[in-house]
């Protein structure tokens, strides 16, 4: 735009220039030219023993503030109105006292063009933190129901076909028999609502959506889906061993089925090594059955003084101690996998479940112990009050192996140490390509809080960029954190880094890339990149 | 004279004075095809606070012949290369000429301004309505550069630059 195309004659430029510089002098007193952040206290990326009084932005030349703002660990942005400018330095009293943590002073001046200029620095008060975990609201009906079709399905697959196992195998009456055919029941019910829900939950829909098309489609892609479908061929299986001749076929075949239900989903069968973890699943699970399953049988067999009572608990205490064995050893080797370190016990939630589990168990260890080696044996030469006992004694063992399945059930909402240690050091990833330039940039781990970000450059058709510098500049609008710029380093192996970076805080972040191609060639490339919660 | 045609004049005013103030620019914003320019380039301050020590300045393709003017305190340099194509100027073939010109070794603290100099003719057949760039490197004391070298890509405009390269508007042929 230039001053001959807006007036005629040159009288009229020269009227109008004159009253227009005189509207010019009129205009608030604005600073006289680009402004530039030379110093600042405290400095960009200080770690600070104690909070801040004041904040001390010195500029270049005479500034206006626009919007300053502090973002405090957590996320939330506070608008800084208690300053007052002297020149190019404009000091801003502190909201208080501040908190342990990495917090930004975003800060937006004008000067004289009234082109504002705007940037952020760090700055962390004890030491450099990240945002605390953002919480994903509970959908406690779809949850509770997740969690009742989960131990339903357990009853049917461990107390329904073990119950068929032990009928088929170690009983001569048909004491249990109606429990049995009820849990299988109950399982054949659980399992296909079970895989409604899963899709709901995949979906993060709520449950009045239960009928709809796409929450079963989603169901289906899900590995649960396969358990589902291994689970209703086990439960079928035990309900027909329950009936037909060749009974003792159908119900071990159940039995493994079981335990391809288990395997073929779950956070224990997701672990590496899979060779190992889906195996172990499997012995579990059908160990579990085969001991579960025979209490109710063999505890109404005892209760009703059943003739056959005897010859049953002799079996089944025959068998007993391999199968809990080889239920110890797979329990123990999976949730060493799982847990990784003792100290997730009690800091994770999988922990915590898994810390209550083995409480029941060792309660339930120690009845089933007791029942062993001091009812047993007068029990299986027919006494009366020892049966009774024993048969009060399993009651017992049943109520707790259901509590047991509850826990277990309760796993479903509990990512394992080792999922939460593998989904926290994922990266952020980003990929931007231009005409001009490609870029892969990388965020490690992927979260808010200290990181490194690797950045690998390229020109637009794929051939090598061999770039003078690189500065990454990071700005997220919505929360009101204006531009944060870090000059990258090359160390050596093509790539550019910036290390010692703090994302103060987790969403979509805008990644910009200016790449210096020559002294006089800048090529700029931007992208949304978004960083997790930690 | 409108009160509205006023208001206009002086936000032009305020805004080309201003954006003249804030960043390494050319006087002279404009410039006929086929005519000869002075590119005066201004620099109103040096990076955030400290003095500038050199100014190197690209020229755009199709800015031929050109020669800067010496400046007393300055050591000059220019570099030559091959054009892109070659020109004509007076009825001559022109394939080379300087490309950058670089004034180094000075010493223009942060609250004083200059002015650096170099003349050259804008070929006859660039288009009109284009702006040729000028990128400038500012070098200061410490190691700091200020680099005057974003060109807007289409859609955007001068404005949204933090660091424009400064530019001349290329007119018809006169």
């Amino acid at each position: 735009m230039t001053k001959h195309r807006l007036v005629g004659g040159a009288g009229g430029v020269f009227a109008s220039l004159l009253l227009a510089f005189l509207l010019w002098l009129a205009l608030p007193a604005v600073a006289f030219a680009h402004a530039a952040l030379i110093s600042a206290e405290p400095a960009d990326n200080a770690i600070l023993a104690e909070s801040p009084v004041r904040f001390t932005l010195t500029f270049n030349e005479p500034v206006s503030p626009l919007k300053l703002t502090l973002v405090r660990p957590d996320g939330t942005p506070v608008g800084l109105s208690d300053f007052h400018v002297d020149g190019g330095t404009v000091a801003i009293d502190a909201p208080g006292r501040l908190g342990q943590g990495t917090h930004v002073l975003s800060w937006r001046v004008v000067s004289a063009d009234g082109h504002p200029v705007a940037g952020s620095l760090l700055f962390s008060v004890g030491a450099p933190s990240a945002a605390p975990p953002a919480t994903e609201p509970i959908d406690w009906p779809l949850d509770i129901a997740i969690w009742i079709g989960k131990v339903a399905l357990y009853a049917g697959l461990f107390l329904g076909i073990g119950g068929a196992f032990a009928l088929a195998w170690m009983a001569r009456g048909r004491d249990g028999f109606h429990a049995t055919a009820l849990f299988l029941i109950a399982g054949l019910a659980a399992a296909p609502l079970s895989l409604g829900l899963q899709g709901l939950d995949a979906l993060g829909a709520p449950l009045a959506r239960f009928a709809d098309p796409a929450v079963w489609q989603a169901a289906q892609s899900t590995s649960f889906a396969w358990t589902v479908l291994a689970a209703i061929a086990a439960l079928g299986l035990g309900l027909l061993s329950l009936v037909l001749p060749g009974r003792r076929l159908l119900s071990l075949a159940a039995l493994a089925g079981t335990g391809i239900a288990l395997a073929a989903s779950g956070h224990a069968s997701a672990a590496e090594p899979q060779w190992l973890t889906r195996p172990l699943v499997f012995l579990h699970g059908a160990a579990i059955a085969f001991w579960a399953g025979a209490l109710p049988p063999l505890g109404l067999a005892l209760k009703r003084r059943k003739a056959d009572a005897p010859a049953f608990l002799a079996r089944f205490s025959r068998t007993i101690l391999p199968v809990v064995a080889v239920l110890v050893l797979s329990g123990t080797v999976l949730a060493i996998v799982q847990v990784q370190e003792p100290s997730a016990l009690l800091s994770t939630a999988y922990g915590r479940l898994l810390t209550a589990k083995l409480a029941l168990l060792i309660v339930l260890f120690g009845l089933a112990a007791f029942n062993r080696w001091r009812l047993t044996a007068p029990a299986e030469a027919g006494e009366g009050r020892a049966s009774a006992r024993l048969a009060r004694s399993i009651a017992i063992e049943i109520a707790l192996v259901v509590a047991i399945f509850g826990i277990a059930a309760g796993w479903r909402f509990t990512p394992p140490p080792r999922a939460l240690a593998i989904a926290a050091a994922e990266p952020a990833a980003m990929h931007i390509h231009t005409e001009k330039a490609m870029a892969d940039l990388s965020v490690t781990p992927g979260h808010a809080g200290p990181v490194s970000a690797s950045i690998t450059i390229m020109t637009g058709d794929f051939g090598p960029l061999d770039a003078k510098a690189v500065t990454l500049v990071l700005s997220k609008p919505d929360s009101g954190i204006e531009p944060l710029k870090r000059d990258a380093t090359k160390p050596g192996d093509g790539t550019w880094r910036v290390d010692g970076l703090v994302i103060p805080v987790a969403g979509r972040w805008s990644a910009r890339l200016d790449i210096l191609v020559s002294d006089f060639d800048m090529v700029q490339i931007e992208a949304p990149i978004d960083i997790r919660p930690q | 004279m409108t009160k509205h045609r006023l208001l206009t004049c002086a936000t032009a005013l305020f805004l080309t004075t201003g954006t003249a103030l804030a960043h390494v620019t050319l006087e002279t914003g404009e410039a006929a095809v086929g005519s000869t320019y002075k590119a005066v380039l201004r620099v109103p301050h040096g990076c955030e606070g400290k003095a500038t020590t050199a100014v190197r300045v690209k020229l755009p393709e199709g800015f031929i012949a050109a020669k800067p003017m010496p400046k007393a305190g300055w050591e000059l340099r220019t570099v030559k290369g091959k054009y892109a194509k070659s020109y004509e100027l007076w009825g001559e073939k022109v394939t080379e000429g300087v490309q950058e010109v670089d004034w180094t070794g000075g010493n223009l603290p942060d609250a004083y301004y200059d002015e650096f100099v170099l003349r050259g003719t804008f070929a006859g057949d660039l288009v009109a309505g284009e702006t040729a760039y000028f990128p400038v490197v500012q070098e200061c004391e410490g190691g700091t550069v200020e680099r005057w070298i974003q060109i807007p890509q289409a859609g955007q405009s001068e404005d949204d630059l933090e660091t424009p390269a400064p530019g001349v508007k290329l007119l018809p042929k006169k």
